[in-house]
C-alpha cells in the first residue's frame, strides 16, 4: 500500500515524444483513472510506472523509494494486460501460482493463496482448466487473480474491460471497484472510456498527446473542466460548445443572435479579464427545450432521438447544433421554433485562444 | 516492446560475452585462413612472426598462375568460371522447376496432391548417398560417344543432378511463398479470362519476386559449395576439387591454397553482407508456423 | 469434359519438370542402386557385371563384416556415436543460441546468428580447409600451437589419429558447428512467434531470463523441438560431404572418421578397389532406415496439420 509520485516524467521513442513532463501524485489506496484517447500516452505511462519502460527524464517514487531504475520484479506491482497475457500452456491454477513460484514460496502456502484469490474472483471452479477453455470474462478474472496473488503494493490495469462485451463490462466494473476498496490497494486504471472512468475512479487524470490536462475527482472533471478538450471528452453525449460574444458593460453574452446573462460565477472574471470572445459550454442535461419564449438560445428543432425514458433533441441555433435531453412524453416536430434554456450554474466559459476555462486563466 | 527496459545492462553483456567465447574457434579458424592468404607463410600456428604481409598469393591467383605441386600452372580463373557455371546452372534449374511445381501444389486442387507433398518430404529426407550410386550408373549408361560433347554433357549432368537434390525443399519453399498471396489476385485474373498458366506468369510470379530470389540464392550457394557431385561427374575442375587436389602441396605453397580458399569463400561473404534479411528469413521459410 | 482436359494439360505444364527430375534422379537411381546391390559390380565395370544377378550375396557379406570385420565394426560404431552425440549438440546448441540471442539487443543478435550460419553456408572445401589447419597434427596446427604455447603439451599431437575419441571429437565438432545453425534458425523463428506480452507479464511476475526460458519459452516451442530432433537425426544419419575431405586428407583416422554414409560413398567411388555391389547393399540398408525414420517423423509431427487445402474448385 503505497503512494506514487511521478516527477517530471518524459519518455521518448527515437524521435517520438510519448510523455511530456508528467508530474502526478497518486495517494495510497486511491483508484486513479488515466483517461485519454488512443495514442495519448496513457498506456505508456502505465508501463513506465510498471517498470517496463524506462523514462527518458524524471523520477518515479513509491512512497520514499526512488524506483526509476528498478526492474518490475522488485517493484511489487501487479499488472493486468488488455489481452490478459495468460500462459497458454499452463492451467489456470499454475498461471495464478506463477508469481509465487518464482519467489520460491512453499508449495502449501501457494495453494492456500491461490485458492483464496480465486475465491475472491469467483473462479475457484476453473483452476483445473486451460486458458483457451475459458470465456473472455473468465480469462480476465484469471489475469486479475495473477496480478493480485502476490499482494502487490500497486495494481495496474491496462484497459482490462475493452475485450469484454458491453453487458459484462458494466457488471465487472462494479465488481472491480468493490474489490479495490476491500483490498485497499492503490490502483491505476487506463481507459479510453469516459463512462468507465467516471464510474470507478476516485480521481481521474485526463491525458492528451503525452500531457496531463487535468487531475480531479469525477465531479471536478465533469462539471468543472479545465480545458475544452476535457469538457468535450467526458460525458455522453458530449458537452455542447457555442461561440459567444461578451457584452461586459451590460453583463450579457450574445450567442448567435440570442442574448443570455453572463452566468453569476463568471461576472467578476469576465470584467477582470476583459475578454471579448468566449466559447460557451453546457451539457445536454443541463438545459431544457422550451416552446415559450424565454431567456435562452433561440433555434429550431433539427431532429430528435427517442431513448426510452428520455430523448435527445438536436436544436439548430442559427446553424450551430446543440443536443439537449428532453422528457420522453414531449412531442417535437421538425423545424419547430424553440428556446434552449441553460442552467446557469453549470455553464462553463472557455477562452477561445487557449481553450482553457476562464477560471483557470488567473 | 520486446523486453523490459529496466533490466540491468550487465545481464545482456554477460550473454554476449558467453556467445562470443563459444564462437571463438569459428572466428579464429576462418580469420586465420583469410589472413594466411596475405602472408608468405601460414599463420595458423598463431605465431605472429610467421606473418609476412604479401600480396603475392593473390596476384598469382588472379594471374591464373598458381604454382601447385610439381610447378604445374593451374588456371584459377577458368576453374572459378567452372564453379560459377555450375552454381548458376543449379540456380536456374531449381528456380524454374520449383516455381512451376510450387504454384500448382499451392493453388490447384488435384487428386494425389497430398501424396505428392508427402513424397517430396520423404525424398528430401532420403539418403543422398544411396542415390548417387544409381545416378552415376545412369551417367555412365548415357555417356555420349562423341568426344566433342563429353565435357558439355558432364556439365549438364552435374547441374541437373545437383539441382535435383535441392528440388524437394525448394518446391516446399516456393509453395509456401505462393500460399502467402491472397486468393483474390488469382480469382480476378481467372474471371478476366486468363488461363492458369497466364495467371502464373503474369500475376503470381511478379508478386513472388522475393521468394524467387531467396530460392535462387540458396540454389546458387548449393551449386557453388558442392564438392561431391562435381568430383564425381564433372570432367573439369571447380574450386572445390582444386582445393581437394592440392592439399598435399608443400607448406610453402599453402598460402596460395588459402588464397584460393578465400576466393572461393567470397560469394558467401558477399551474400552475407548484402542479403542478411533474406538469408535469415529463407532458412526459416519452409518451416511450419 | 473439356474442363478436365484443360486441368490435366495445365497440371502437366506445371508438374512435369519436377516429375521428370524426380523420376530421373530419384526413382530410377533408387531402382538402379537396389539392382546393383544384387550384382557383384566392381570398379564400375558395367558391361561385365550388370547382367549378373547374385541374389543376397552382398547382404550376406555385410552381415559377415558386421560380425567379423573390425573396419566395418568401427564404421558402425562411429556412426552410432557420431549421430548420437552430434544430435544432442545440434539440438541443445541450437536452442541455446536461439535463447541467448533472444535476450540480447537486436544488432548483436543478428550478427551472431549470421556468424553461426557461416559453417552451413561456406563451400565445403573451404570449411574443411579451415579445420584441416586448426586440427593439423604438426606444429602449424592451430590447436597444437595454442596448447604448446600454454605449455599443456610439448610436442604437436595428431589429434585426428587418436582412435577413437580423437577422430570422433573432430568429426562431431566439425559437423556440430554446421548443424547447430539449423536449430538456431528454427527456434528463433518459433520464439519470435510467441506474443511479447507473455515475456513482459513474466517479468512483472518476477521471472529471470532463465526462468522465462524454462517455464514459458521452451514449453511453448515443443513442436519445434521435436521437429529439429527428428529432422537432424535423419540428416546426421545420411550426411557425408562434410566428413569426406577430413578423411580424404587424412586429418582423421579412416576407420573412426567414417560413418556408414561415407563408407558407402568411399566403397563405391573411393581409391583402390571399388565395390559397387557392396556399397549399394549398404546404401539400401541406410535407405531402409531412412525411410522408416522419415515416416516416423511425419507421424510424430502430425503432418496433417501442415497442409491446407487450396480454395476454390478449379
Amino acid at each position: 500500500m503505497v503512494r506514487i509520485i511521478l516527477d517530471s516524467i518524459t519518455k521518448k521513442f527515437d524521435d517520438f515524444i510519448a510523455l511530456r513532463n508528467i508530474s502526478l501524485k497518486i495517494e495510497d489506496k486511491e483508484f486513479m483513472a488515466l483517461l485519454g484517447p488512443s495514442g495519448s500516452g496513457k498506456s505508456t505511462l502505465l508501463y513506465t510506472i510498471a517498470g517496463i519502460y524506462k523514462p527518458t527524464g524524471g523520477r518515479i517514487y513509491f512512497g520514499d523509494r526512488d524506483i526509476t531504475d528498478i526492474p518490475p520484479k522488485d517493484r511489487n506491482v501487479g499488472l493486468v494486460f488488455q489481452n490478459w497475457a495468460l500462459y497458454p500452456h499452463m492451467k489456470v491454477f499454475d498461471n495464478i501460482a506463477f508469481p509465487l513460484e518464482l519467489r520460491k514460496v512453499p508449495r502449501q502456502e501457494i495453494t492456500v493463496k491461490v485458492r483464496e484469490v480465486a475465491r475472491m474472483l469467483h473462479i475457484e471452479d476453473l483452476l483445473d482448466r486451460y486458458p483457451w477453455q475459458l470465456s473472455g470474462g473468465q480469462q480476465q478474472r484469471v489475469a486479475i487473480a495473477r496480478a493480485l496473488v502476490k499482494e502487490p503494493d500497486v495494481l495496474l490495469l491496462d484497459e482490462p474491460l475493452s475485450n469484454l462485451d458491453a453487458l459484462l463490462r458494466i457488471e465487472v466494473r462494479a465488481e472491480l471497484k468493490r474489490l479495490q476498496k476491500e483490498l485497499g490497494i492503490t490502483a491505476i486504471y487506463v481507459t479510453h472510456d469516459q463512462a468507465e472512468a467516471l464510474a470507478m475512479a476516485d480521481r481521474i487524470a485526463v491525458i492528451r498527446e503525452g500531457k496531463i490536462l487535468q487531475v480531479g475527482t469525477p465531479d471536478d472533471v465533469y462539471y468543472r473542466p479545465k480545458y475544452r478538450f476535457v469538457g468535450g471528452f467526458l460525458g455522453n453525449p458530449p458537452m455542447n460548445f457555442v461561440d459567444a460574444e461578451v457584452d461586459a458593460e451590460n453583463g450579457y453574452l450574445n450567442v448567435y443572435g440570442s442574448r443570455i446573462p453572463v452566468p453569476a460565477q463568471y461576472r467578476e472574471l469576465v470584467e477582470k479579464l476583459g475578454i471579448k470572445e468566449v466559447l460557451l459550454g453546457f451539457r445536454p442535461h443541463d438545459a431544457e427545450v422550451l416552446r415559450e419564449k424565454r431567456e435562452g438560445l433561440a433555434g429550431e428543432v433539427y431532429s430528435f432521438e427517442p431513448l426510452g425514458r428520455e430523448q435527445i433533441v438536436t436544436v439548430s441555433v442559427d446553424g450551430a447544433f446543440v443536443k439537449v435531453f428532453a422528457p420522453e412524453g414531449e412531442h417535437f416536430s421538425f423545424g419547430e421554433k424553440v428556446t434552449v434554456e441553460l442552467r446557469e450554474d453549470r455553464i462553463v466559459l472557455f477562452d477561445k485562444k487557449t481553450e482553457k476555462a476562464l477560471e483557470f486563466l488567473v | 516492446m520486446k523486453d523490459v527496459e529496466t533490466r540491468p545492462r550487465r545481464y545482456s553483456r554477460v550473454i554476449i560475452l558467453t556467445i562470443l567465447l563459444a564462437s571463438l574457434p569459428l572466428i579464429v579458424g576462418f580469420s586465420l585462413l583469410v589472413i594466411s592468404s596475405f602472408s608468405t607463410e601460414m599463420v595458423t600456428n598463431l605465431n605472429p612472426s610467421s606473418f609476412h604481409l604479401t600480396l603475392e598469393n593473390w596476384i598469382s591467383v588472379f594471374h591464373g598462375k598458381l604454382a601447385t605441386t610439381g610447378g604445374i600452372r593451374a588456371p584459377i580463373l577458368r576453374i572459378t568460371l567452372n564453379t560459377l557455371i555450375v552454381a548458376l546452372g543449379v540456380a536456374g534449374v531449381v528456380t524454374a522447376v520449383s516455381a512451376l511445381a510450387g504454384y500448382s501444389l499451392s493453388r490447384v486442387n488435384f487428386r494425389g496432391r497430398k501424396h505428392m507433398m508427402i513424397l517430396l518430404l520423404v525424398l528430401h529426407a532420403f539418403p543422398g548417398v544411396a542415390l548417387i550410386v544409381g545416378v552415376y550408373l545412369l551417367y555412365r549408361l548415357t555417356f555420349p560417344q562423341s568426344m566433342d560433347i563429353v565435357r558439355l554433357y558432364s556439365f549438364m549432368y552435374v547441374i541437373f543432378a545437383r539441382a535435383a537434390l535441392e528440388i524437394p525443399m525448394s518446391v516446399w519453399l516456393m509453395k509456401g511463398f505462393f500460399d502467402t498471396i491472397p486468393w483474390e489476385f488469382e480469382w480476378s485474373g481467372i474471371i478476366d479470362g486468363a488461363s492458369r498458366i497466364t495467371v502464373w506468369r503474369k500475376i503470381m510470379l511478379p508478386l513472388i519476386k522475393p521468394g524467387i530470389l531467396a530460392v535462387a540464392l540458396f540454389a546458387f550457394l548449393a551449386g557453388w559449395q558442392d564438392i561431391i557431385y562435381v568430383r564425381t561427374f564433372l570432367i573439369d575442375q571447380t574450386l572445390a576439387t582444386f582445393i581437394e587436389a592440392n592439399i598435399e602441396a608443400e607448406f610453402s605453397h599453402m598460402p596460395m591454397i588459402a588464397a584460393a580458399g578465400t576466393l572461393y569463400l567470397l560469394p558467401t561473404i558477399i551474400f552475407f553482407i548484402t542479403a542478411q534479411q533474406l538469408l535469415l528469413q529463407g532458412y526459416s521459410g519452409g518451416i511450419k508456423g | 469434359m473439356n474442363v478436365k482436359r484443360e486441368k490435366l494439360t495445365t497440371l502437366s505444364f506445371f508438374l512435369s519438370p519436377m516429375a521428370v527430375m524426380v523420376v530421373l534422379f530419384y526413382l530410377v537411381p533408387l531402382i538402379m542402386t537396389v539392382y546393383i546391390s544384387f550384382t557383384r559390380m566392381r570398379n564400375w565395370n558395367v558391361s561385365k557385371y550388370l547382367t549378373e544377378f547374385v541374389g543376397f550375396y552382398n547382404y550376406h557379406r555385410l552381415l559377415y563384416m558386421f560380425q567379423h570385420d573390425p573396419t566395418f565394426k568401427a564404421v558402425l560404431l562411429t556412426t552410432v556415436v557420431f549421430v548420437g552425440i552430434t544430435l544432442i549438440i545440434n539440438v541443445f546448441g541450437g536452442l541455446a543460441l536461439a535463447l541467448a540471442t533472444f535476450f540480447i539487443e537486436d544488432k548483436p543478435a543478428s550478427a551472431f546468428r549470421l556468424l553461426w550460419l557461416l559453417p552451413r553456408m561456406s563451400p565445403i572445401a573451404v570449411y574443411s580447409l579451415v579445420w584441416y589447419y586448426f586440427f593439423h597434427g604438426s606444429e602449424i596446427g592451430t590447436l597444437n600451437s595454442i596448447l604448446m604455447k600454454l605449455g599443456v603439451i610439448s610436442q604437436p599431437i595428431p589429434w585426428g589419429q587418436i582412435v577413437p575419441w580423437g577422430a570422433w571429437s573432430i568429426i562431431i565438432f566439425v559437423n556440430g558447428l554446421v548443424g547447430v545453425s539449423f536449430g538456431m534458425i528454427v527456434f528463433t523463428s518459433a520464439l519470435n512467434q510467441i506474443p511479447k506480452e507473455l515475456v513482459i507479464a513474466a517479468r512483472v511476475d518476477g521471472a529471470s531470463s532463465w526462468q522465462i526460458s524454462r517455464r514459458i519459452l521452451i514449453p511453448m516451442i515443443r513442436w519445434h523441438l521435436l521437429y529439429v530432433l527428428t529432422w537432424q537425426f535423419l540428416s546426421l544419419l545420411t550426411t557425408y560431404p562434410h566428413l569426406f575431405l577430413l578423411v580424404q586428407w587424412d586429418l582423421v583416422n579412416g576407420d573412426y572418421g567414417t560413418t556408414l554414409a561415407l563408407y558407402v560413398f568411399n566403397t563405391a567411388f573411393g581409391m583402390g578397389e571399388q565395390d559397387q555391389g557392396l556399397a549399394a547393399a549398404a546404401a539400401v540398408l541406410l535407405s531402409v532406415i531412412g525411410i522408416i525414420g522419415g515416416f516416423v517423423t511425419l507421424k510424430v509431427l502430425k503432418f496433417e496439420r501442415m497442409m491446407k487445402r487450396p480454395r476454390g474448385d478449379f
